[in-house]
């Protein structure tokens, strides 16, 4: 037997839980596009399956900007304010499989040499509940890299949209459980995802190429049309890079911590005027090899969950699908 | 055309009168266009040219990696022809030693949000009135149906498309035109993708990189973003030549070109001037002796 819920329960839990304090995030319309924001009206939302959002889950759980802590100076001395625990429960509902698929790729290296613990508390009092996928795009490549349309990474909840007006639940973790405990009803019925996406390269193959080859005039070659900008490390649900800078006046201000990108040449000027990734070419290969070589090698899996959300996202039509594309003709099978 | 404009590349790179064409080609995931380099007269049968062209290719004509291939060709629509001339103009490209390939053009499409082509054009083309591109080296395609578009956009070209957008903004209250554009902004994400997609963006260190000290904070703060994108349109004031790429590269679907527009109002308004004529001297960086205002002279 499966558990069902219907759409109108649905709303009825996050209902209840606005109605409780918690935060409710959920994917919002405006034309054609989606934006996952926190609502406080769930007739606002969109419940259903999408194959594209403009923005990740991420940000609930590592904002675009956040304070770290404030300062002001009294005399001689100077008064930091620790910034507030994040102290809200928060539901975070129609995420795609691949971008929820993100938070266990990302919990290790958040608690690595230091304890981050503004991720850390808002990964813990969030519930994550996910859509399986009912189409993918041509953007798509979640199965090259160990995923799944109904890939339950990082979800405590998945549902499957039965296209009555109601969804199977299946509940991942407790929290999942506990989230909807006494909301469903027994069934026969059963959902499923769509086939997975189709990709013709092998991430591993071309992960070895790119252990081989930092030095290859293809990266410059085929990175001539990236005009480094840090859209696809901002859409995208694994890219993690920050700049932390002070913010204010000489006496008063606090530390912030911004979203920053690999993409863009200001990532790795030296004050002395060197840059020692001062081409497109090398700033691509950065981005390449970390998702796919130094990142595994130090956490054992792909900084890249296939969402596509790059490509979708890329004025200049790039992307890590057309680079692992390129790499692949180009030069893992040109070897071969 | 694109047979045409295949022939004539090829004979650039074939005279050896260039190194590298920059022009379009199926690049993307699903065959979709962006910008192609190409350096070999064999390699001409993957630029295309159609209706997803929508990207302004001017933008490489001052980025390090492309200068360093040789001498350029570049494919260029009207508006993106007035980027070149921008470009010259401001002195970051010397225009005779770039090879001009335009071609006419009746419109480029939108892609939709989820990257695909949509079906409806940009609403710049929709008022464009400038379908054949002007100094340019070689001309692809039919200048009297050119002529023929653009006299039938003349009359709506003013309240149509763009202009249509902006007037509804400028129809609303101080207070709602802040809200419309702080929901807008709330998605920014200080990517720069409109900078760094656009032609005239050049600068090897842009305002909101300064650090010592910060001009403007770097935060995707309500403040910051409103910082970035008002100071990223003021920079462009009597520059802009329209072209839309700011808002087309933005992944957060901002309209961005409708700040830019209010700018391009305003110059043809005081200065009788549109951006990117040939010949036509900068507005920024222009004086008269004969001018209205005292404090110039």
């Amino acid at each position: 037997m499966s558990q069902i819920i219907t759409l109108e329960q649905l709303k009825q839990t996050l209902k209840e839980k606005l109605a409780s304090g918690a935060r409710v995030v959920a994917p919002v319309l405006d034309g054609d596009m989606a934006t996952f924001k926190p609502i406080t009206n769930v007739e606002k939302a969109s419940f259903e399956p999408r194959a594209c959002v403009q923005n990740s889950i991420k940000e609930f759980f590592f904002p675009k900007h956040e304070t770290l802590f404030s300062f002001v100076r009294q005399g001689n001395d100077v008064v930091l304010t620790d910034a507030a625990d994040f102290d809200v429960e928060q539901i975070v509902v129609g995420a795609r499989p691949c971008d929820a698929a993100a938070l266990p790729i990302l919990d290790p290296l958040f608690a690595w040499d230091y304890q981050d613990r503004f991720y850390q508390e808002r990964r813990a009092k969030t519930t994550v509940v996910t859509f399986a996928c009912t189409k993918s795009d041509a953007h798509c490549f979640c199965s090259a890299v160990g995923g799944a349309p109904d890939n339950t990474s990082g979800a405590d909840a998945i549902l499957f949209d039965l296209g009555d007006g109601s969804f199977e639940v299946r509940a991942v973790t407790e929290k999942g459980t506990a989230l909807f405990a006494g909301k469903t009803s027994e069934s026969d019925k059963t959902g499923a995802a769509c086939e997975p996406p189709k990709a013709d390269f092998d991430v591993n193959s071309i992960a070895a190429w790119i252990r081989e080859n930092y030095s290859s005039p293809l990266w410059e070659k085929v990175s001539l049309r990236c005009v480094g900008c840090g859209a696809c490390a901002f859409v995208c649900p694994t890219c993690h890079c920050f700049d932390m800078v002070d913010e204010g006046s000489y006496n008063k201000g606090k530390r912030v911590r911004n979203w920053d990108s690999c993409q863009e040449a200001m990532f790795t000027l030296h004050a002395s005027g060197h840059n020692p990734r001062g081409t497109q070419g090398k700033r691509q290969r950065q981005r390449l090899a970390h998702k796919f070589v130094i990142y595994p090698d130090k956490f054992k899996s792909f900084l890249c969950t296939g969402c596509g959300s790059c490509s979708r996202s890329c004025g200049q039509m790039f992307g890590v699908r057309p680079c692992l594309e390129a790499l692949d003709k180009q030069g893992v099978k040109a070897q071969q | 055309m694109e047979t045409e404009l295949r022939n004539a590349i090829r004979k650039l790179l074939e005279e050896k009168t260039v190194d590298v064409a920059i022009g379009y080609g199926r690049v993307g995931v699903g065959g979709a266009v962006g910008a192609v380099f190409v350096t070999s007269p064999d390699e001409v049968d993957q630029l295309v040219w159609n209706s997803e062209c929508r990207q302004n290719l001017a933008v490489h004509l001052t980025r390090p990696e492309i200068k360093a291939l040789g001498k350029i060709a570049i494919v260029v629509k009207a508006c993106d022809a007035r980027a070149v001339v921008v470009l010259a103009n401001e002195s970051q490209i010397k225009r005779d030693e770039i090879v001009v390939v335009g071609v006419v053009c009746e419109g480029v499409v939108k892609a939709r949000f989820d990257g695909s082509n949509g079906e409806q054009l940009f609403e710049k083309c929709a008022s464009c009135v400038e379908h054949a591109p002007k100094n340019v080296d070689v001309l692809i395609g039919d200048e009297a149906k050119a002529a023929e578009l653009d006299a039938k956009n003349a009359p709506t070209a003013a309240t149509s498309g763009n202009q249509a957008k902006l007037a509804k903004l400028r129809a609303m209250t101080s207070e709602e035109r802040f809200q419309y554009w702080r929901g807008e902004f709330s998605r920014c994400v200080r990517c720069y993708a409109c900078r760094q997609s656009c032609p005239l963006c050049y600068c090897n260190r842009c305002v909101a990189d300064k650090n010592r000290p910060t001009r403007i904070e770097t935060s995707a703060s309500m403040k910051g973003v409103f910082a970035w994108n008002l100071l990223r349109a003021f920079h462009l004031a009597g520059r802009c030549v329209s072209c839309g790429s700011c808002a087309a590269a933005c992944p957060a679907g901002i309209e961005l070109d409708l700040l830019n527009l209010t700018l391009v109002n305003a110059a043809k308004e005081h200065f009788n001037y549109v951006a990117g004529e040939p010949g036509v001297p900068p507005l920024i960086g222009t004086y008269s002796l004969d001018d209205e205002e005292d404090f110039i002279r």
